[in-house]
């Protein structure tokens, strides 16, 4: 079903300037009869009727309030507020209603609900009535009570079409040709206007202007020495002054050097010239402090390392495990009664030996090198790396014995 | 993390809170009934005898009943409290059957439910009673120290906000997508498409852009008056806070990385995301839905859009926000953040499953010595299953989809080969993820494919 609420503009031009017409004919012409009224209520009302059934949509006669678009709520105000307006004067002037001949012009438009005229068909309709109540002054207006009679009618009347119009989209071409009809109204050509016994301003002539002074020999500009690009040198030469000379290059040129700088400053940037690291290599203690099975967390803070004591492969040994999640990077925390490292952020753990078994972390925790310094200490070296997956945990200076 | 306060002072701390939100519950509903009675929409319920009972007498009703909390609520002792409380042997039970299997599967589900019977779920006085009923689990679960430690911290708060903005949001455009589906059915062009030729601009749009910016601003002022900002200690390299959260709005992502390698969740599925999005208007040939709201014309584009938002997204900043507790265990909503709470959670690999465990053979191995190249053609053996796995997944889903469902051998003919397995592949993608969630809860699935040596897993 195409849209029944919508009217093109060309329709919306086209039932007006059938208005127009007919209105103007109507107040010039003869006494108006009931056939000539029917015609005008068709004019009126073809507007909807041809283009889209008037008849409520069968499915959706009853709009709710909160279905109704803003044209549609627009057009019930409208549409009330005219009734309302109307009303009153019309049952003045009922006493001598004849009814046979009002009765069609006016409850063709109002026979539909306000809620489901367009705002197209308000405008006809309000044209009508008014056409209507000039043309047929010395006749009557419509009862009161004529227009509600009509409502229920399930369908307008079968329209008695109008010789002047088509039902169906209109055609652009017909439409201009009627607004070149001679009999219309608004803008007219100048003929039309002259024949009118209109004045037409005068055609304007052009002002007279005096010659411009011949230019003095001293402000003619002097004969450029121009070298012509299509000599070698003067391509170049132009090159070069394209390159060099032109205000853009100028701009240009010193964007990008503005760039070039930025991009140096931000490489600088990326490589501040501090030291915040602490030495790669430091002592950790005595090894017989540690007591089997102790995971020294006292070092994470500072160095990022676990000092365990722990037996790994039937080996008691002591090893220093690197405190950062082999997920994402986080620092687990070791939880003693669970004997655990777990991670924070994604929930990854490790036993004690650094293996992981549970969360996402894909591989174990990594192990430093570590070796008994010369004083009998224990010492830590953060430079070198072992990974379990890589086999490197069986490498002696990733443990020391105990 | 709130051990230091007793019962009886924290049901005296927000007892005041409480007060004032049951009051502004019983406002909010005498507001609606007002506006229902005077606005003459008042429906009749039910009589008894000369009393006739209309919807807007019920939420009178409901008003009352708020009004009569307020008090008990204000009180601020632990006898009258426990009237407006969640009683304890729900709290236990909800602590007890919830985990991260049955609050996706069940939220999931719910969103099922709300879609098939949207038609239902997008009247307007159901709308209203479930908001009523969210805002009385809330108040009713206030009384719970934990509960409430969680909800009410600064950076949990606007995901409280979310979830009720985000319920609105999707109710508004699904009530007038229902509509618009309604209309089209009987044959009428939907909504928007009957008065889009203009649009009241002044004063209407701009009063009511005004009115917006005035009152976001308020918002945001107040808020940032009442609610401190989520500053924590110094940052640290060596020192992760525990729970350790990611921005709310990444929180779903930091659960796709419980699920996934970091390089998996953290750049490849994101960027997938992304260009997915993007390749959104190449895919989609369907010409219908264009600036109206509608479901039914626009049922596949729908379901997977809500699906990735809603499941995939939501859902899980949700459950990151509320659930997620110390060292990212889950803990319900009623449950003390305890950071020692054990939960066994030992993943295995794929590969680990299907040779030593299907197999009971050991994992292939290049032998010692070998080199690198040897050694990488082991470990494309050993990951075999789960490379052929993710492979089989990706090239014979998407044929078998078309051969098995109408509705995909449509979408085949109509975007040709490329276009359809670029689709499918994408759809794929989205599923691995709720798939791998499946895994892991069900048996402890780590990774299909676990090359550790290179950092590639999946």
């Amino acid at each position: 079903m195409p849209d029944k609420d919508k009217m093109s503009v060309e329709e919306i031009l086209a039932a007006c300037r059938r208005m127009d017409g007919g209105g103007s004919a109507k107040s010039s012409g003869d006494q108006p009869t009931e056939g000539d009224a029917s015609a005008q209520s068709q004019g009126a009302s073809s507007a909807g009727a041809t283009e889209a059934p008037a008849t409520p949509p069968p499915a959706g006669p009853k709009k709710k309030p909160s279905e109704m678009s803003v044209e549609e709520i627009l057009a019930a105000a409208r549409a009330e507020k005219r009734g309302g307006a109307a009303a009153p004067q019309e049952s003045a002037e009922s006493s001598e209603a004849a009814s046979e001949s009002a009765q069609p012009a006016a409850p063709a438009a109002p026979a539909k609900k306000p809620s489901e005229m367009s705002v197209a068909e308000i405008l006809a309709a309000a044209r009508a009535e008014k056409a209507k109540s000039q043309a047929s002054k010395p006749a009557a207006a419509a009862k009161p009570k004529v227009a509600p009679a009509a409502k229920p009618k399930p369908k307008p009347k079968p329209a008695a079409k109008p010789a002047s119009t088509t039902s169906g989209p209109l055609d652009t071409a017909s439409i201009l040709a009627a607004a070149r009809k001679p009999t219309k109204r608004g803008p007219v050509s100048k003929e039309e206007a002259a024949r009118a016994g209109k004045e037409t301003p005068a055609a304007r002539t052009a002002p007279k202007v005096p010659p411009m002074p011949q230019k003095p020999e001293f402000l003619k500009p002097a004969a450029k020495k121009r070298e012509s690009a299509e000599t070698r040198r003067g391509f170049f030469a132009s090159l070069t002054g394209i390159a060099f000379g032109s205000a853009m290059a100028v701009g240009f040129v010193s964007l990008a050097v503005t760039h070039l700088l930025w991009v140096l400053g931000f490489a600088r940037y990326m490589f501040p010239n501090i030291l915040i690291e602490p030495p790669s290599k430091f002592k950790v203690g005595f090894p017989d402090v540690i007591g089997p099975g102790q995971v020294v967390t006292k070092f994470k803070a500072r160095f990022g390392v676990w000092i365990v004591r722990n037996e790994y492969e039937g080996v008691d040994q002591i090893y220093a495990l690197r405190s950062v999640c082999t997920h994402l990077g986080c620092t687990p925390n070791w939880l003693e009664a669970e004997q655990k490292f777990k991670c924070p952020c994604h929930g990854s753990g490790f036993y004690k030996s650094g293996i992981n078994f549970e969360g996402p972390a894909p591989r174990p925790l990594e192990r430093y090198a570590i070796r008994i310094a010369d004083d009998g200490q224990l010492e830590v070296d953060k430079s070198r790396k072992f990974q379990q997956e890589l086999g490197q945990w069986s490498d002696p200076q990733s443990y020391v014995p105990v | 993390m709130h051990g230091h306060v007793d019962q009886a002072t924290f049901l005296y701390q927000i007892s005041g809170f409480l007060g004032y939100y049951y009051l502004a519950l019983a406002a909010m509903n005498g507001i609606a009934a007002l506006a229902i009675w005077r606005g003459g929409r008042a429906k009749t319920l039910f009589r008894v005898g000369p009393v006739v009972f209309t919807n807007a007498l019920l939420w009178t009703v409901v008003a009352f009943f708020f009004l009569l909390m307020a008090p008990l609520a204000m009180s601020g002792s632990p006898e009258l409290m426990k009237w407006v409380s969640m009683p304890d042997s729900f709290k236990d039970a909800a602590d007890a059957v919830m985990g991260p299997v049955l609050y996706s599967a069940g939220s999931f589900i719910i969103l099922v439910i709300l879609f098939i019977f949207r038609r239902f779920f997008v009247k307007t006085w159901v709308a209203w009673l479930a908001l009523n009923l969210a805002f009385l689990f809330m108040g009713l679960s206030m009384t719970d120290p934990d509960f409430a430690a969680i909800v009410t911290k600064p950076d949990n708060v606007p995901i409280v906000g979310l979830i009720f903005l985000l319920g609105f949001f999707t109710w508004l455009a699904t009530a007038k997508a229902v509509k618009n589906d309604e209309r089209i059915e009987r044959g009428e062009p939907p909504l928007e498409a009957v008065d889009n030729e203009k649009i009241l601009v002044w004063p209407d749009l701009v009063y009511t852009e005004l009115i917006c910016m005035i009152a976001l601003t308020a918002v945001l002022l107040l808020w940032g008056i009442a609610l401190q900002a989520p500053l924590e200690e110094p940052a640290s390299s060596v020192k992760t806070p525990n729970p350790s959260k990611a921005p709310w709005y990444f929180l779903g992502l930091q659960e796709m990385l419980v699920y996934y390698d970091p390089w998996m969740a953290g750049v490849v599925l994101p960027s997938i995301v992304i260009v997915g999005l993007m390749a959104i208007p190449y895919l989609d040939f369907n010409r219908k839905g264009n600036g109206y709201y509608t479901i039914n014309e626009r049922k596949f584009a729908y379901l997977v859009f809500q699906f990735g938002f809603l499941v995939l997204w939501v859902t899980l900043i949700v459950m990151g926000t509320f659930l997620r507790g110390p060292n990212w265990n889950f803990f319900g909503f009623y449950e003390t953040w305890d950071a020692h709470k054990v939960v066994p959670m030992n993943n295995v690999d794929l590969s680990e499953y299907f040779w030593i465990r299907w197999l009971g053979m050991a994992m292939p191995k290049a032998p010692e010595g070998s080199g690198a190249g040897m050694e990488f053609l082991y470990i494309l053996l050993r990951e075999a299953p789960g490379i052929l796995l993710l492979l089989g997944y990706f090239t014979l889903v998407p044929p078998a989809l078309v051969l098995y469902s109408k509705f995909f051998r449509g979408l085949y003919r109509h975007m040709g080969l490329i276009r359809y397995m670029v689709m499918a592949n994408l759809l794929l993608l989205m599923g691995l993820l709720p798939i791998k969630m499946v895994c892991r809860w069900s048996f402890d699935l780590k990774y299909f494919i676990a090359i550790k040596e290179y950092f590639l897993n999946f």
